[in-house]
């Protein structure tokens, strides 16, 4: 059986010239490694952002959690931390996503089903019970109500007596990917840019060990971007919020090194190598030379990634751990910080225990005995590597210039731009894969029959009407007077247009809800309808 | 009944928060591919709207699409919802993740079919045309006979005889005393969340309203994607709220070719206002004022309007003017330059969906009218 190259959306994978089935130096053009490369740690980081990356420490290990109610996912969290595991990362359920409460009409059925419910300062003291936040860091996925739940935060580290500034962690809060791809926006685009520059200041001044964005290709790419646009729209996107920073006269060497970005590692193993490589050139020299930054440290693009939960499937579901080891080979290859391997079980339903292990266990054997650690950026100079970093580089510089002749991402976002490029690149794989063209193995080809086989966890229903039952209590025994004055300090600093994260704070202590902290700011900064579909 | 002649007419929706539309997406276009006629109902919606939307459109199969593991408290909600509406004879398929475990379950419910990723595509469209092909067909007089009752369905099912051209064998509605109100403007102006907020503002004041809003046909496969619909979803049934899409035909127009007669259908129903909305083609465009009493012409700031103003066609068919995204900059300008313009002679309204603000003053001049 012969193995074609693949006409289609990875073309870059096919290498060299048609005639000839390798790339070789003349392909590279004036290539200079000095300008093009830089050493490991120095300008434009093209090898990495540290001089000696894996070799003194390893990427943090770090497996996205969360699903039930507090207390579930409390003790999933320690479950993690008891097997070696770094850092937490937070996955809240579709409801608080959507900063509605547990007890929304539209929450029936989704509550503690994706990832965790809160919806009250009371349920984030649950979900940090018997965890020191100064020793932790954690890492919350949330963006349309990312102020608020981080407010939350703030007010149980203000209870427990941990000083603000020893607080390290990632607070997702990538709204404009939300209106590319995941949906998960409340407010139009241009209040919502406001919101995460308003949690910029309020980190920048009051937790200096926080990471403020974690600019996020992954859900772009999940909703069918090619490689590509997932590189291009994420950097865009950063540039918005470093834009917006600057608008609002904030100093770009303050909070540029607290941006991190999040990347997608697909399958296409030598393009997401490459994609990684590219991602850290352009904004190094984005940051520099665009933004007049002046720190090395605002210079170097960290990153998080996450192996492709798309590629995983239903069928033969073993063959996911396979598929998650090449992707995670990929991501440390292409010298990321974090990573978070997919459980094999993730495309049927949240994962069970046995799978999570699996899957940190992945990045174990990785760490440990490939001894892939022990040369940074070792594809570094590969004729075939370097042209791909270039190829894909250039075009992200297409995309962006398409970008800017849109009036920049909020008005491209108005015109329907990412939606429709989005859909038009799953719906071409799609005919790919129906084609023929583009194999899946146990699926299109080498399929089986019978049924998955594997154990999952299962989330009741009781889940949902405990904790539907806890917010009623809530509602009924909070300090009526103190939350509405909270919630109408609230409402009148959105309208003044002043930063709202001591407003949230303040509201989240006088139990106030994130549906109710989110209806109060919808009534300033009004509601998203979702702009241009198709 | 659908016998291979007409394009299977098929509702997509989304239930819920859950807002993982990459599937549903290529699902839609794919089917449009295919021929078929496809309304998409976007994210966040109800059970109940999402049913109430099934009935109104007269669709032959409803697909639900659910990433959000919510299936078991969903499907069941949706089929009683079903019987509730009498509308038992359409057909329910589910799309997404269920685990294999579940889905006796959901099948037992009364799901027609449950497909999950890696369902193939063309697999999944052949069952949509066997699910269509098997809808049962309606006795013609069994539907003038509902219709002069109120009944929703027969409303229905009479514009889907007047879609496919088949004609009412020489019956004519009563004559109605309805408004017809165009609304026109060039694409992303925001025209069905314009006409969706003031269909349920004038609801709301006890009006009787139904809306017409057409999507383009694919001239080469005869389907079509209408999601215009997905601004325009009532919370709960309603009979004086009716919302139809309509495809614009292969003729490629702005218009449906059926769409004068859909119109006299809907004003002998006995609605008090008929809101009709156009593809969008700008301002060559004159055709819906055959159609309508008024035009309203939506404009939105910075869009290059001075230019356009100057220019015949639509400007001059224009009952009245509203500038919509008046939250975003420019909207002093632009309002500006249509007063100078047009003021004298015509209203010019500001408004701004996203925050809902200005639209009173739009239903204001309507109920005058």
């Amino acid at each position: 059986m012969s193995v074609k190259p693949s006409a289609g959306c990875c073309c870059s994978s096919n290498a060299g010239k048609k005639d000839r089935p390798f790339v070789g130096p003349d392909e590279l053009g004036d290539f200079n490694p000095a300008v093009a490369l830089g050493e490991p740690g120095s300008f434009p980081f093209t090898r990495g952002p540290h001089r000696t990356m894996y070799r003194e420490r390893l990427w943090t290990m770090r497996q996205f959690a969360g699903f039930g109610s507090a207390d579930d996912t409390n003790q999933r969290f320690k479950y993690l931390l008891g097997h070696g595991q770094t850092g937490l990362s937070t996955a809240f359920d579709l409801p608080t996503l959507m900063g509605r409460d547990s007890d929304d009409p539209l929450a029936l059925g989704e509550v503690g089903r994706c990832g965790v419910a809160i919806s009250s300062l009371a349920d984030m003291r649950r979900l940090f019970d018997g965890i020191d936040q100064s020793r932790v860091s954690t890492s919350m996925t949330i963006n349309a109500p990312a102020a608020i739940l981080l407010a939350f935060y703030v007010a149980v580290a203000q209870e427990h007596g941990v000083p603000l500034e020893q607080l390290r962690g990632t607070l997702q809060n990538d709204i404009l990917k939300e209106f590319h791809a995941q949906n998960e926006y409340v407010f139009p685009p241009v209040p919502s840019v406001k919101l995460v520059v308003d949690t910029i200041e309020f980190c920048t001044e009051h937790m200096p060990q926080w990471n403020t964005v974690s600019v996020s290709g992954y859900h772009i790419r999940e909703a069918g971007a090619t490689a590509a646009e997932e590189l291009a729209f994420t950097l865009a996107d950063g540039m918005a919020y470093v834009e917006g920073s600057i608008a609002r006269g904030m100093d770009v060497d303050a909070f540029l090194p607290r941006l991190s970005f999040f990347f997608d590692v697909h399958n296409d193993f030598f393009e997401e190598i490459a994609k990684l490589r590219a991602a850290r050139r352009i904004w190094a020299y984005v940051a520099r030379d665009r933004f007049k930054a002046k720190k090395e440290r605002s210079w170097l693009l960290r990153m998080h990634c996450q192996t492709a939960g798309v590629s995983l499937t239903e069928q033969q579901p073993m063959n996911n751990l396979m598929r998650v080891a090449y992707q995670a080979l990929a991501a440390v290859l292409g010298g990321t910080q974090s990573l978070h391997t997919n459980s094999m079980d993730e495309t049927l339903a949240l994962p069970s225990e046995h799978a999570v292990k699996l899957a940190l266990r992945t990045q174990q054997l990785l760490a440990h005995e490939t001894n892939v650690t022990q040369s940074v950026d070792p594809l570094g100079g590969s004729y075939f590597v370097e042209k791909m970093t270039n190829e894909i580089e250039a075009k992200a510089q297409a995309i962006f210039k398409q970008i800017d002749e849109l009036g920049g991402v909020v008005k491209a976002i108005d015109q329907g731009y990412f939606r429709r490029r989005i859909a038009e690149s799953a719906q071409a794989e799609q005919r790919q894969i129906e084609s023929g063209e583009k194999k899946v193995v146990g699926v299109t080809d080498f399929a089986e029959d019978g049924p998955p086989g594997v154990d999952l966890l299962q989330i009741t229903q009781d889940t949902e009407d405990a904790q539907v039952a806890r917010l009623k209590e809530l509602k009924a025994q909070r300090d009526q007077g103190k939350h509405a004055a909270a919630l109408e300090r609230l409402r009148k600093d959105a309208a003044d247009g002043v930063n709202v994260m001591p407003a949230l704070i303040e509201a989240a202590k006088a139990d106030a809800t994130v549906g109710e902290m989110m209806e109060t700011m919808k009534s300033v900064f009004g509601a998203y309808d979702g702009g241009p579909e198709w | 009944m659908t016998d291979g002649k007409y394009p299977p007419r098929v509702l997509l929706a989304k239930i819920g928060l859950d807002g993982h539309d990459r599937g549903v997406k290529v699902l839609a276009r794919s089917f449009r591919d295919a021929g078929l006629e496809v309304i998409y109902t976007g994210l966040w919606q109800t059970c109940e709207a999402t049913m109430c939307a099934a009935l109104q459109e007269d669709v032959d199969v409803v697909g639900v699409s659910l990433l959000s593991a919510a299936h078991m408290t969903v499907m069941p909600e949706i089929l009683r919802i079903r019987k509730e509406l009498d509308i038992e004879h359409i057909p329910i398929v589910l799309g997404g993740i269920v685990p294999e475990a579940d889905k006796p379950a959901v099948l037992d419910l009364g799901v027609a079919a449950v497909f999950n990723p890696g369902s193939p595509m063309d697999k999944i469209i052949e069952t949509l045309r066997d699910l269509a092909a098997g809808h049962p067909s309606f006795g013609f007089d069994e539907i003038i006979a509902g219709y002069a009752k109120r009944d929703p369905h027969a409303l229905a099912k009479m514009i889907t005889i007047l879609q496919r051209g088949d004609g009412l064998n020489g019956w004519t509605p009563p004559a109605g005393d309805a408004k017809v109100i165009g609304v026109t403007g060039a694409p992303g102006v925001g025209k069905s969340s314009v006409i969706g907020k003031l269909g349920l503002m004038l609801r709301e004041r006890g009006k009787r309203v139904a809306v017409v809003a057409i999507d383009p046909s694919s001239p080469v496969t005869g389907g079509a994607l209408l999601g215009d619909r997905l601004r325009m979803m009532a919370g709960a049934p309603d009979v004086d709220f009716f919302v139809r899409s309509l495809s614009s035909g292969k003729g490629g127009g702005s218009l449906s070719p059926q769409c004068p007669d859909v119109v006299k259908i809907l004003n002998g129903f006995g609605f008090d206002y008929i809101l009709v909305e156009t593809v969008g083609a700008g301002q060559a465009d004159v055709g819906i004022r055959e159609l309508s009493d008024h035009t309203v012409l939506l404009l939105m700031p910075d869009s290059g309007d001075s230019v356009q103003f100057s220019k015949a066609g639509i400007m001059e068919i224009a009952s009245c003017f509203v500038v919509n995204k008046c939250d975003l900059a420019g909207a002093d300008a632009t309002e500006a330059q249509l007063m100078s313009a047009v003021g004298e002679t015509r209203p010019v309204f500001r408004v701004s969906t996203i925050r809902n603000e200005g639209l009173g003053s739009v239903a204001d001049w309507i109920t005058g009218l």
